[in-house]
């Protein structure tokens, strides 16, 4: 089980370790850390929130965050598909994530 | 779209077209969306998805797949059940407003 402090923590390290920034609105922050924290807790791993997951680690391995569709996401639009990890350009620029479209093959 | 589907109904006083929303509880831009509704007085239903039970959710997807020829993303919006739209884009979501109000006049 994890705590949403404990998912916090994972998401400043993963923030950390690739250079990106965290959305800066911390309510939204706040909702993706308890959707990440049901996920482990739901599923045993950290399945992206703003995804349905099958629940299978095999099926969901490309959609667990950092998903990979995170830095093809980034270069395109500045952020992940949940709005979650920003590029500093993007961060910088003050502009609020959006919704956009999901590359996850069927 | 199944009356297997435990459905919340938020009631609004702009209410001239039929709004359903297929969301995750787990997702920030679909809680947006929802409390972007509420904020504008909207008439809607909505069902997290990833809290019923697998299969349903599974033939559910499928269905509005089928129905509407969009990718099933979430949240997932349906439109008198004839029109979808799909992400928390909010300058699209106005459109649903912007609609009722025409009627409203």
């Amino acid at each position: 089980m994890k705590t949403k402090e404990q998912t916090r923590k994972f998401m400043e390290m993963v923030a950390k370790k690739n250079g990106w920034h965290l959305n800066r609105d911390e309510e939204f922050l706040d909702m993706l850390a308890d959707g990440l924290t049901t996920n482990y807790n739901r599923y045993g791993y950290y399945s992206c929130p703003c995804r349905d997951a099958d629940g299978d680690k095999e099926l969901d391995k490309d959609i667990i965050c950092p998903c990979d569709y995170c830095v093809p996401d980034q270069k395109e639009y500045g952020h992940c598909y949940c709005g979650l990890y920003l590029t500093p350009e993007f961060y910088q620029s003050g502009k609020e994530p959006e919704a956009i479209p999901e590359r996850r093959p069927l | 779209m199944s009356s297997e589907i435990p459905f919340v109904e938020e009631n609004g006083k702009v209410d001239h077209q039929d709004i359903t929303v297929y969301a995750l509880s787990t997702c920030g831009f679909c809680r947006r969306g929802l409390q972007f509704l509420r904020d504008r007085q909207v008439k809607f239903r909505y069902v997290y998805v990833d809290k019923i039970p697998y299969e349903v959710k599974n033939d559910l997807k499928v269905k509005l797949q089928e129905k509407f020829q969009r990718r099933v993303a979430f949240p997932f919006v349906v439109i008198n059940d004839e029109r979808a739209l799909v992400g928390f884009v909010q300058r699209e979501w106005e459109e649903i407003i912007k609609f009722n109000i025409k009627w409203e006049k």
